[in-house]
């Protein structure tokens, strides 16, 4: 079992990674609104939406 | 294109059915513009997008006070880049397809480069080129489409929040990972506990839960740490002060085993704990967050503009930019914005959100004007004597914010923690004595176990757990509750001192009583049918005129003469009646017993005899008395505190069924704030009103209820708001605060059970580290599920 040895410690460094990502997420203000977000990634680009008028495919 | 409107057609901006021999396919012309509008931008998609409709308005205002150096200086601000940033709230933000629909405003308005909507706060940041476009403009263009915009005035509160809630969700993140990564590893001691493991494997696994426990519950547990800390200091009792000394413990303790390769650790159930509580704080943390964001966006709504006459012609500026001197129009419908002198019009102002009186109050060139109060009839103007601060309702409102640090009470919960630190300290000296009979080692181990076991999770989420279920369904009720204090405030019976105005009442005129020829009624509604005081209007809700009036002469605040079909009537005060008509003593009798009964007569002559009295006063509302009732009923003593004369005071209290002696009259605002005070001495006091004249009562009181329609320092002053006028939301308030306290004492119970088993096994030395483990999450749970099925505010 000495792979332990490597092996957990290497899982806590990711666990530790994770943290670490969350709290940069969480500092950058991307959970600061968690209402509009999911609305707007429903939303097509521009570019689309005038090809759509165009009768172009898309 | 355009038909008659079928009966079954629907809006096509709104789905609401088009009222039929409506010449277009919309249920009304504000849904018809916004649709223009859209339409007009070619943004139809719009209607895909959404999942809500409903009928659209517009202002049509044009917005000139934002683009007034004033403004900007408040709330406008430039980057280095050269554009202007600022935050505006916007009306009905509902869905998807708005949040799209403004979003595409740089798409519609040259000059605008970005716009973000936060959908939860209502608020919308707009960038925009100053030198291509004016924030007037956008507003207009926001307006256009059914989305009429506000300053936003909460940004620096919002950066405050915004700072905190981040902090609390890293230290929610961290928790969290460090309490999944120790139960791993504690599933592998478990496991190798009853497998059997080496002691060099058993070792490594400790070792790691150390590394993980220590510093991530050394940062995720500092607010913990931090009040109990702060409550030492002050010397008062706080629940997070046996949470600290558990959690400390738990980390010593088992760091000293960890070295020393013997004894229990306890990391898992620990970070469990740590990570429950923080969860708790969060959810409560946001159900306070979404109720004051409801309560202060209606601040928002309160127009913060005036209409400045400069010369020939007139300037929208914000108030701020008023200066004494100015000459300012406030038109019919608007609030009065400086203290100063009527030099130009006659109307009649409402009042009573200054004062209390329900009676309106004629003004004239020369009658003092107030800011706050509320302009009924027409257009006049008024020269500023006194801006902001310096006017009277400012002083007041300074007054109130003075003195409305309201001293925190000391929750049950702190109570009960204060006992129990007492009792579980002097449990873990005994347990450490009686097991140094034997070794001290083992009593050190017995008396570390209970202090670790006893940590009050349980306790500590009774009472957010049952304040979060009443704070939210409160609120889907239309009760925004600003704080968890509140609740525990008001659920205490003690003296409640309502105000008459708008909460029992109406809070507008109307014909309560009748004397005389009932046809009168059809002929004065005719003769006041072009006035917009509030008399005319109460008196042609009463009846439908019976003819059309000419020759209309009004005398106001006194009366107005008209012929109507054929007859010369007179409707006003009755002395000004009387001297061009003639009198009665039946009729006298009758004026006099109306004013007897705090009603406001109103004669009615026909062709020069007088035959008719209307009795004018603002009707008590249905619900007021069984609402009474239901107080009165859960214990509370109920009051009528207001500043209207007392004899209107008086009727009211009589048709409710309040003893005379419990009903005030024509108390001024020092008075309500002295009445409180006087009441506090003797229990819990809580004041509902609506007006300028109750925030400073509302503030003194234990607890503060402010209904609809109030003034904007009594929402700020209060604790709870009501979003529908009624008094029985006073009921179902104060009744559902009782219910929620019983479910927290319900939880206090369970936890405290659980607490005393745990205790007891760790005393007599046979807890075993998994039996914590388990019963920790259990102990919360079934608080969880106990506060789930709370009655509190159940609809």
């Amino acid at each position: 079992m000495t792979i332990l040895y490597l092996v957990l410690p290497l899982a806590l460094v990711f666990a530790a990674a994770a943290v670490a990502a969350f709290a940069w997420a969480v500092r950058s203000g991307q959970l600061d609104d968690v209402d509009t977000p999911p609305r707007r990634i429903l939303f097509e680009d521009e570019e689309v939406i005038t090809r759509h008028r165009r009768g172009e495919p898309t | 294109m355009i038909a008659a409107a079928r009966a079954d057609q629907a809006c096509l901006h709104c789905s609401l059915p088009v009222p039929a021999g409506r010449l277009s396919q919309f249920c009304c012309a504000g849904c018809e513009a916004v649709y223009g509008a859209i339409a007009a931008h070619g943004l139809d998609q719009f209607y895909a997008l959404r999942d809500a409709a409903a009928p659209a308005h517009t202002t049509e205002q044009t917005y000139t006070e934002l683009d007034d150096p004033a403004f900007h200086r408040l709330h406008v601000h430039t980057g280095p880049d050269g554009q202007a940033r600022a935050s505006l709230y916007l009306e009905d933000l509902r869905c998807g397809g708005c949040v799209w629909l403004v979003e595409s405003a740089p798409r519609w308005i040259a000059g605008v480069s970005a716009v973000r909507v936060d959908l939860g706060r209502s608020r919308v940041d707009v960038t925009w080129n100053p030198a291509a476009t004016s924030l007037a403009a956008i507003a207009r263009g926001l307006d256009r489409i059914g989305h009429s915009p506000h300053p936003y005035r909460g940004l620096e509160r919002d950066a405050l929040r915004r700072r905190e809630d981040r902090a609390l969700l890293i230290k929610l993140g961290i928790a969290g990972a460090a309490s999944g990564n120790l139960m791993l590893l504690a599933i592998a001691l478990y496991a190798g506990m009853f497998g059997g493991m080496s002691r060099a494997d058993t070792g490594l696994f400790r070792w790691a839960s150390m590394c993980v426990a220590v510093p991530a519950l050394g940062v995720a547990a500092t607010p913990f740490f931090r009040t109990a800390l702060g409550a030492l200091r002050a010397g008062r009792l706080h629940l997070d002060l046996p949470l600290s000394i558990g959690i400390l413990a738990g980390l010593v303790w088992g760091t000293a085993n960890v070295i020393r390769g013997v004894g229990e650790i306890y990391f898992d159930s620990l970070a469990m704990l740590v990570f429950l509580l923080l969860v708790a704080r969060w959810v409560v943390l946001r159900h306070q967050r979404r109720a004051s964001t409801a309560a202060e966006l209606l601040l928002t709504l309160t127009p913060r503009r005036a209409h400045r006459i400069e010369g020939a012609r007139e300037l929208d500026v914000p108030v701020e930019a008023i200066v004494p001197g100015d000459l300012v129009r406030v038109l019919a419908g608007e609030v009065v914005p400086v203290d100063g002198d009527v030099t130009a019009g006659r109307s009649t102002f409402d009042v009573g959100l200054l004062t209390g009186e329900s009676a309106p109050f004629d003004v004239a060139p020369g009658t003092r004007a107030h800011a706050g109060t509320v302009n009924l009839a027409a257009a006049v103007e008024i020269r500023a004597t006194a801006v902001g601060e310096a006017t009277r309702v400012g002083k007041l409102i300074a007054s109130i914010e003075a003195s409305s640090a309201k001293a925190p009470i000391e929750r049950l919960v702190d109570r009960v923690a204060g006992r129990f630190v007492a009792v579980v300290s002097a449990a873990a000296v005994v347990t450490l004595l009686a097991w140094s009979v034997r070794s001290v080692a083992a009593g050190a181990e017995h008396a570390m176990a209970l202090l670790i076991v006893t940590c009050p999770c349980a306790l500590a989420l009774a009472t957010p757990l049952a304040v979060t279920v009443a704070l939210g369904r409160a609120a889907r009720r239309g009760i925004l509750i600003k704080g968890a204090d509140a609740l525990e405030r008001l659920a205490t019976p003690g003296t409640l001192f309502v105000d008459k105005t708008g909460t029992l009442t109406a809070g507008k005129l109307a014909v309560v009583g009748w004397r005389g020829d009932i046809d009168a009624a059809g002929m004065a509604s005719a003769a006041e049918a072009g006035s917009s005081h509030p008399i005319a209007r109460a008196l042609r809700e009463h009846a439908a005129p019976s003819g059309l009036a000419h020759e209309v002469r009004e005398e106001l605040g006194r009366g107005i003469s008209a012929i109507v079909v054929g007859h010369h009537v007179l409707v006003g005060a009755p002395a000004w009646v009387r001297q061009r008509s003639r009198s009665q003593p039946v009729i006298e009798g009758w004026i006099a017993e109306l004013a007897e009964r705090g009603e406001t007569p109103i004669a009615i002559a026909s062709d020069g005899v007088m035959i008719a009295v209307a009795g004018l006063a603002d009707p008590i509302r249905p619900d007021a008395a069984s609402a009474l009732h239901a107080l009165e009923r859960v214990g509370w003593t109920v009051h009528l505190l207001s500043g209207d004369d007392a004899r209107v005071v008086q009727r009211v209290g009589a048709a409710l069924g309040v003893p005379r002696g419990q009903c005030h009259g024509s108390v001024s605002p020092e008075d309500k704030i002295a009445a409180v005070v006087d009441a506090r001495k003797r229990g819990a006091v809580v004041m509902v009103g609506d007006g300028v004249n109750d925030a400073g009562a509302m503030a003194a009181a234990s607890a503060g209820i402010a209904v609809s329609g109030a003034a904007e320092i009594a929402i700020e002053a209060a604790d709870v708001y009501l979003r529908s006028p009624s008094i029985s939301d006073v009921a179902v308030t104060a009744t559902g605060a009782q219910d929620t306290l019983a479910t927290i004492r319900r939880n206090l119970r369970f936890s405290l059970a659980y607490n005393l088993i745990a205790g007891a096994l760790a005393v007599t030395g046979m807890i075993h580290p998994l039996i914590a483990a388990a019963a920790m999450p259990l102990s919360s749970l079934t608080v969880l599920v106990s506060s789930q099925r709370s009655k509190a505010f159940r609809s």
